[in-house]
């Protein structure tokens, strides 16, 4: 948003309240910009009255609406903004209209005699601390203009026509109630661009986003800030993160993953350590099922070993009970797999289920003599089915860079979903509804 | 600040991977049985493992 169009002023010599009473009610007046103020409101009567007259001659006279807020920061209010005191001594209501929707927002003028005018804006909870530009902008035009101010890039956020509805106070320039002005916001938070223009005049000012926290520091206000509503044009994302940085930082680890899932598979021994073919005859089972295998050597540190099994199933299914036996200390890894496959054709095509192969992994498994228990089962009624089991040492798991890559993943996915949803919440009010962020 | 921070988790979960391969773990489902006797290689049938008899019959489309 955007102030009024003040020009800078020269400080005054001396800092004294001035004393004076309204020619229209009689209610006393207090001028604390001297000499600065070109109009002084009275708070009594609302009569808009000439700061520069002797008599205070009245220039506009206006019915404040039943209800109008009286300012959060009352005139005559002193605080040190960024290190510096200032007092309140103005204070408006202006809108804009938008599709048949008024947007309120107030405007308070602050004064320090040596320092000149600054100005704070509050629209919904979201306070801004403005100043007039010391130089002017260079505009671009394009699909979205943009503003070139002392090397930083605003967007243009929005141009609209806004109107003065309520005044009090004095101001350094001819204040009126229905004032109309064109205000064009350009934006890169935290800070915003605005220029305004009207009466002939164009008046280039810059806002930096401040927490209301701050300004009830500042201004020793009681209570607490009321919380900001919605996200504001020229507010910062809430985490100080960097969309670009963060993708980077991804791109990099997913290269450093790559990395070590190639140097794994080459150092990886993979040795094959035992091979056999089985049968399983039809039908059930005479006599004992399970039986052992031959005693093979797992050599190295202690690794994995993958076993992995291959049957030629054919709508059919066979399971096999397996136990790694460690023959010399008595351990063992239980566990049962199934391989089994099927094919068809019906009304949407052929189709299939399943695989004739199995693969898996038997965790840190140290080094030494071991044996296979296998116990298969099938279908009572399966035919003869050939099985094979291969068992090799020291593989790579490739499951796990798939769960690294993935734990590497949410947290940018995380951090991009929540940038994007706040800057489409803020551009969504703006003459350019459409997805940007603050990292583009 | 998230860059750094989200470095440090990356590498943290880098090196958890080559933890993993260095030590052989698995995501597969396994018991571990202490002490299985060494009559198993005479007789194998006298053992009996906690996932005989667990298959199931996915029976096809």
């Amino acid at each position: 948003m955007s102030t009024g169009t003040p020009p800078l002023p020269n400080p005054p010599a001396k800092p004294q309240v001035k004393s004076l009473h309204c020619p229209q009610c009689g209610a006393a007046i207090t001028l604390r910009s001297f000499q600065q103020a070109v109009t002084v409101v009275c708070e009594s009567c609302h009569s808009v009255l000439d700061a520069r007259d002797p008599t205070l001659k009245i220039l506009q006279q206006f019915q404040a609406a039943t209800g109008e807020l009286a300012p959060i920061v009352p005139l005559g209010t002193r605080g040190k903004l960024r290190g510096t005191d200032y007092e309140v001594i103005g204070f408006q209501r202006r809108s804009i209209e938008s599709d048949g929707v008024r947007y309120d927002w107030h405007e308070y003028l602050l004064f320090n005699p040596y320092k000149g005018f600054r100005y704070l804006s509050e629209y919904q909870g979201h306070w801004n601390d403005i100043t007039v530009c010391k130089d002017l902008p260079i505009l671009r035009t394009g699909l979205v203009p943009s503003a070139n101010y002392l090397g930083e890039v605003y967007r243009h956020f929005q141009t609209a026509e806004a109107t003065t509805g309520y005044v009090i106070g004095e101001f350094p320039w001819q204040v009126r109630v229905g004032e109309r002005a064109t205000v064009t916001d350009y934006v890169h938070p935290p800070r915003v661009l605005s220029c305004e223009q009207g009466s002939g005049e164009t008046t280039w000012s810059v806002g930096e986003y401040t927490y209301p926290q701050e300004i009830w520091k500042a201004f020793n206000l009681p209570g607490q800030p009321p919380e900001p509503i919605g996200v504001f044009e020229n507010q910062p994302a809430p985490a100080t993160v960097s969309l670009r940085q963060a993708w980077l930082a991804f791109l990099l680890l997913t290269v450093f993953l790559l990395g070590l899932m190639a140097f794994n598979d080459m150092v990886a021994s993979k040795e094959p350590v035992f091979s056999a073919n089985y049968q399983l005859a039809p039908g059930a089972p005479k006599g004992e099922a399970s039986f052992v295998t031959d005693v093979f050597e797992l050599k190295g540190r202690t690794s994995n070993v993958e076993i992995k099994t291959a049957a030629n199933v054919s709508n059919s299914w066979i399971y096999l009970n397996y136990a790694l036996i460690n023959q010399d200390t008595g351990k063992a890894w239980d566990f049962g797999r199934e391989v089994s496959y099927y094919s068809g054709r019906d009304s949407d095509g052929s189709w299939t289920e399943g695989s004739r192969s199995d693969t898996v992994i038997v965790p840190s498994v140290p080094p030494g003599h071991y044996y296979l228990r296998i116990e298969p089962e099938a279908d009572a009624r399966h035919p003869q089915i050939s099985y094979s089991v291969l068992i090799r040492r020291d593989v790579p798991v490739f499951k796990f860079y798939g769960y690294a890559l993935l734990a590497l993943f949410l947290p940018v996915l995380y951090v991009t979903f929540k940038s994007i949803s706040f800057e489409r919440a803020r551009w969504s009010e703006s003459d350019h509804p459409i997805l940007q962020t603050e990292s583009d | 600040m998230f860059s750094p921070l989200y470095l440090l988790y990356g590498f943290f979960v880098l090196g958890c991977v080559g933890m993993a391969e260095y030590r052989g773990w698995s995501m597969d489902a396994m018991n571990e049985v202490k002490n299985v006797p060494r009559s198993i290689r005479d007789n194998p049938g006298a053992y009996r493992g906690i996932y005989s008899s667990y298959h199931h019959y996915t029976g096809g489309k």
